[in-house]
């Protein structure tokens, strides 16, 4: 039994090569993420150690809550603490570190250095001259910052910025724009730069100062004499320093693993979305699986009646086809896994392509990516080879004497019964996740598609005869029988084909989603600035999703523009209300309802104090809250503070549920967050547009990162912002249509094995070569619109679901981008011409008396 | 005719058209299959050879019809109608013009395939053992299509066999023995074949 297996094998090595290669993709994509989150994570750490080596203890303010919106900073710590920490017996040495958010360098052509929002971080800190507390060694011919003015910048941007020691540059911080001269350059151990990081050293004070801190450090970085350890250290710090209930003290130990663990948290987002990509890879490869193992075993029903006839059991016939299963899934895995490390290897090498310095070290494969590979690899390729096994154990022995049996017809209703039924489940089940919001949303959303593909599946080939009737109409009339040739093969099987479109399906399914739901959020979005927007221009750092920090003196600056009559900053932070977590705007409540339409429905935006609050109905009505109610917000800097509804507005597009003015701002954030995310003008009465442009652009010369659109630049920002991200999902989905065209082109290898006599006749009675690649070509395109028509069907399902689902997040609008969805089935189409390239190769060049001599 | 292995059906693939020469050549008419290109060899089993196989003539996906006008359709060429439904009538296909093969008896096939070998007016029709999978009525029915063609269209039909009975429809029997024409018969009986065969055999 054995032998047949292996026999079977060999003989069709490339069938078994497509087969598995269907799944080594998918194992490849898995694997390659797993190695680069390793690998990313593994330079890391050791990274973090070696910024942290010589501290061993840090006494740092407290983080008052956590946010997934963003870093929330900690509270700084009183300089008071420093002499106190320095007394404790068993300190060497403590020094007080300032960190500064955000420091950007702008070379001398006036451009900021690195990728502003996009790329690496651009931060600073302050200067200490002890070795070990840091972690940047000075390069020769430098020195450190000693006056207010004078800085250290890394290589890296050094580099970047063509800036030598001696150089004058200007750094935008949330100050006023300074300048400073560039006293010298560090780099960072072996690096020049952290990940690609941009990086200014400041003097103490000047860090301070930038900060707002008076009389703060970020933190007192304190290394022993080696006395005690650092558990003890701390301890004794803990006991004799005058430590006040805003101050947490860390060994460096602690502060090593607490970086670690929030790196692994932030790589581990990056890796489950790369996952989830990689399931829909494999979930892909499922049907491909299933589908050849369905084709191979019904070609091979005479081969394996014969077995049974003289005398294989029917438990023999079945593990042999799992054996077969077996080996492709091994193949597959094996291949995936080396295939996906050096992905691994091409990923990485991009991302430092893009400015994310991933310093060089070994790819790291851990035994788990290693075990992962193979048990998904296997286990795929089984679980889809199951029931074709089922099916060619229940062959009987007198299946030998027959002539190779057909298809078996489709028992109808019962298939349309249990399609429907699962397709209900999954479409009950996708909505409700959607809609009712259950605490595992995602897993009811995501349990409900793949239920639905699978319905869609088991309905398909009562669809298949129908829908490629249609589809190949057109075809019949131009190409003549050829077309009809291509058409009726294309429905010969409709099983067949409805597995093998279904493979497509699943990638043009979620193309389709996202692409209505990315035109449904532009669409939106546009709608609210239209609706909302009352000023003529804004100003942003940055043009990205990413808010780079505007420092207060931009908006400054913008009201010395006589062409602009009202100028509003806005800003944006994390809070908590009520113990959620939330985003609060902060604004000058007269100027922005003069430039917002908030639609106030109570009270008024302009008589917001800076005690009260401003929040939208929508929140009010869910919380059952009314004027003059008192809403608790956590703030980074003073924590709980209840504060008095005195607006509610209807309209929360631009400011989300809460709005608090500046100088509720200015009292409850900490000082290092004292910047504006983007200002708002409105044109004076009488003034022309282009000429405040210029004005305003003339003004801000000295911020460069600060970029000024008016309404229709602002909407093209925002959708060039969402079509970034779409075009990464895109990317991410290409490799399922990938493998479903891999899919196509098995199916039609099979099928074309399977007609060898039937193309030998039509050769022998007078068809071209051409005519016949042009048959089996357009039969592949009939198999690909198939997929795309049910794919996009599906697709504008999900996307009508989800994005009513968002009504309530801002998703106002539904849009079905009929133009892209029409690029998409022109796509599908070239995907159908592209996988039947070989088969119709290997078609036309059938030896024609062969063909007919086949028994 | 010939013992199996004679070269029958070498023989008739060579000057079909279907496989290539070794050494020689093949005219059809005024045309030396062996200097054509595959394509050119393609359009003359098109437009002017027919063929009619033992078994597996028909396409599975294309009724009765389309089957027969399959030539002609590869082509791009409109079939003439009135000689289409001569040939139809002739083989008494008229009510089964819209079904598949799958539908028709074996019989049925047949004619259908000899249909199609006649529809486009071919020079000359090919026949590999056209009856050697029916029943003796069905076969029979065949032959004396093929003989009507030949009376009445004044077709030119090349048929190979192992059949006395089928050879006796022929007006001329050519005898092959390990691949060369060893004798021939004209206007044969299945009696005067058979004997043939059997001096042959000896």
């Amino acid at each position: 039994m054995w032998k047949v297996t292996l026999r079977g094998i060999t003989t069709k090595k490339l069938r078994f090569l497509l087969t598995a290669s269907s799944v080594m993709l998918g194992v490849a994509f898995m694997s390659g993420t797993m190695t680069l989150t390793d690998t990313v994570r593994a330079t890391f750490d050791d990274l973090f150690r070696d910024i942290n080596e010589g501290t061993d203890v840090v006494v740092r303010g407290v983080q008052p809550f956590e946010s997934d919106f963003g870093d929330v900073p900690r509270r700084p710590v009183p300089a008071a603490l420093l002499p106190a920490v320095r007394e404790v017996p068993g300190v060497a040495t403590a020094e007080g570190l300032v960190e500064v958010p955000y420091a950007q360098i702008v070379d001398e052509a006036n451009e900021p250095v690195g990728n502003p929002g996009l790329g690496a971080p651009s931060f600073g800190f302050s200067w200490t001259d002890d070795e070990d507390l840091n972690p940047m060694t000075l390069q020769p011919g430098g020195h450190a910052p000693a006056a207010a003015d004078e800085v250290v910048i890394d290589k890296g941007s050094a580099d970047a910025g063509g800036i030598a020691v001696g150089d004058t540059v200007r750094v935008l911080t949330q100050q006023e724009v300074k300048e400073y001269e560039v006293v010298g350059i560090a780099k960072f151990g072996a690096a020049d730069s952290p990940a690609g990081a941009s990086i200014v050293m400041f003097t103490t004070e000047e860090a301070q100062r930038i900060n707002n801190f008076r009389d703060q450090y970020s933190s007192i970085a304190v290394v022993g004499d080696g006395s005690v350890s650092q558990q003890e250290l701390a301890e004794r710090i803990a006991r004799s320093a005058l430590v006040g209930s805003d101050v947490e003290i860390v060994t460096g130990e602690a502060l090593i693993e607490e970086n670690q663990d929030q790196l692994a948290e932030n790589i581990g987002f990056f890796n489950t979305a790369l996952l989830v990509f990689a399931f829909v890879a494999l979930f892909v490869a499922c049907f491909i699986i299933y589908n050849t193992f369905q084709i191979t075993v019904a070609q091979r029903t005479r081969e394996l009646a014969l077995l049974r006839a003289i005398g294989a059991s029917a438990a023999q016939v079945r593990r042999s086809v799992i054996a077969e299963a077996l080996a492709v899934g091994l193949a597959a895995s094996a291949l995936g896994l080396g295939l996906g490390i050096l992905l691994s290897v091409v990923l990485k090498n991009l991302l430092n392509t893009l400015g994310f310095d991933i310093p060089a070290t070994d790819v790291v494969v851990t035994p788990d990516t290693v075990v992962w590979a193979f048990v998904v690899g296997l286990l795929v390729t089984v679980l889809s080879a199951v029931l074709p096994a089922r099916r060619a154990a229940r062959v009987p022995p007198v299946a030998a004497m027959r002539d190779v049996a057909v298809e078996r017809p489709t028992n109808f209703g019962r298939r349309l019964l249990i399609g429907g039924a699962i397709l209900a489940l999954g479409a009950a089940v996708l909505v409700y996740g959607l809609f009712a919001t259950p605490d595992d949303a995602v897993a009811f959303i995501g349990f409900g598609a793949f239920t639905v593909f699978i319905g869609v599946f088991v309905l398909g080939p009562l669809i298949v005869r129908p829908v490629a009737r249609v589809l190949g109409r057109p075809l019949v009339l131009v190409k003549g029988v050829t077309g009809t040739l291509a058409r009726e093969n294309a429905v010969r099987n409709p099983r067949r084909t409805a597995a093998t479109a279904a493979a497509l399906m699943v990638g043009v399914a979620l193309v389709g989603f996202i692409t209505i739901f990315a035109a449904s959020a532009k669409k939106s979005i546009a709608h609210a600035i239209d609706q909302q927007l009352k000023s003529d221009f804004l100003v942003q750092g940055g043009t990205g999703f990413a808010m780079v920090p505007l420092s207060p003196t931009v908006a400054e600056t913008m009201r010395t523009v006589p062409e602009l009559s009202v100028v509003a900053p806005v800003r944006f932070d994390a809070v908590l209300v009520g113990g959620e977590q939330a985003f609060v705007t902060g604004a000058d409540p007269a100027t922005s309802s003069e430039l917002v339409d908030f639609d106030v429905r109570e009270g008024s935006l302009r008589d917001l104090t800076a005690d009260g609050i401003a929040v939208s109905e929508r929140y009010a009505d869910d919380n059952d809250l009314g004027m003059g109610d008192l809403v608790v917000v956590t703030f980074p800097a003073t924590g709980d503070v209840p504060m008095e509804i005195e607006a509610i507005y209807s309209r929360r597009e631009m400011a989300g549920d809460f709005l608090i003015t500046l100088d509720a701002w200015a009292t409850n954030f900490l000082p290092q967050q004292q910047y504006d995310s983007l200002v708002m003008a409105r044109l004076a009465p009488g003034a022309d547009a282009d000429a405040a442009r210029a004005a305003i652009e003339e003004a801000l010369e000295p911020y460069p990162t600060a970029k000024v659109r008016d309404n229709a630049q602002y909407k093209e920002d925002q959708a060039a912002s969402v079509n970034q991200v779409v075009n990464l999902v895109y990317a991410l989905l290409f490799l399922a249509i990938v493998i479903a065209t891999i899919g196509i082109v098995i199916t039609l290898m099979l099928s074309i094995y399977e007609r060898t006599r039937e193309l030998g006749l039509l050769r022998a009675v007078g068809m071209t070569q051409s005519q016949m690649r042009s048959s089996v070509r357009w039969e592949s395109v009939i198999i690909a619109l198939l997929g795309t028509a049910l794919g996009l069907v599906i697709g504008l399902f999900f996307g009508w679901a989800v994005v009513a689902a968002l009504r309530d997040e801002g998703f106002t609008r539904f849009a079905a981008a009929p133009g892209q969805l029409l690029v998409i089935v022109v796509v599908a189409a070239v995907v159908g011409v592209v996988a039947g390239v070989y088969p119709a190769w290997r078609a036309s060049r059938l030896d024609v008396l062969r063909a007919i001599a086949t028994e | 005719m010939g013992p199996s292995g004679s070269g029958k059906s070498t023989l008739l693939h060579c000057i079909a058209g279907l496989d290539r020469l070794t050494s020689g050549e093949v005219w059809l008419g005024e045309l030396a299959l062996s200097q054509l290109s595959e394509r050119e060899l393609t359009k003359v089993r098109r437009d002017q050879v027919g063929f009619v196989f033992q078994a597996f003539n028909l396409i599975p996906t294309l009724n009765a019809l389309e089957n027969i006008t399959l030539p002609m359709a590869l082509a791009g060429r409109r079939p003439d109608d009135e000689w289409l439904d001569r040939v139809i009538d002739t083989v008494g296909l008229r009510d089964r013009l819209t079904h598949r093969p799958s539908e028709l008896s074996g019989g049925q096939q047949q004619r259908v395939a000899v249909a199609r070998a006649l529809a486009s007016r071919p020079q000359i029709v090919f026949a590999d053992e056209p009856t050697g999978n029916l029943d003796s009525r069905s076969g029979a029915e065949i032959l004396s299509f093929m003989q009507r063609a030949v009376r009445e269209f004044g077709q030119t039909v090349v048929m190979v066999t192992h059949d006395p009975i089928a050879a006796s429809y022929s007006d001329r029997v050519v005898f092959l023995v390990d691949g060369r024409i060893v004798d021939e018969i004209h206007d044969p009986t299945a009696d005067s074949v058979l004997r043939k065969m059997r001096e042959l055999g000896d």
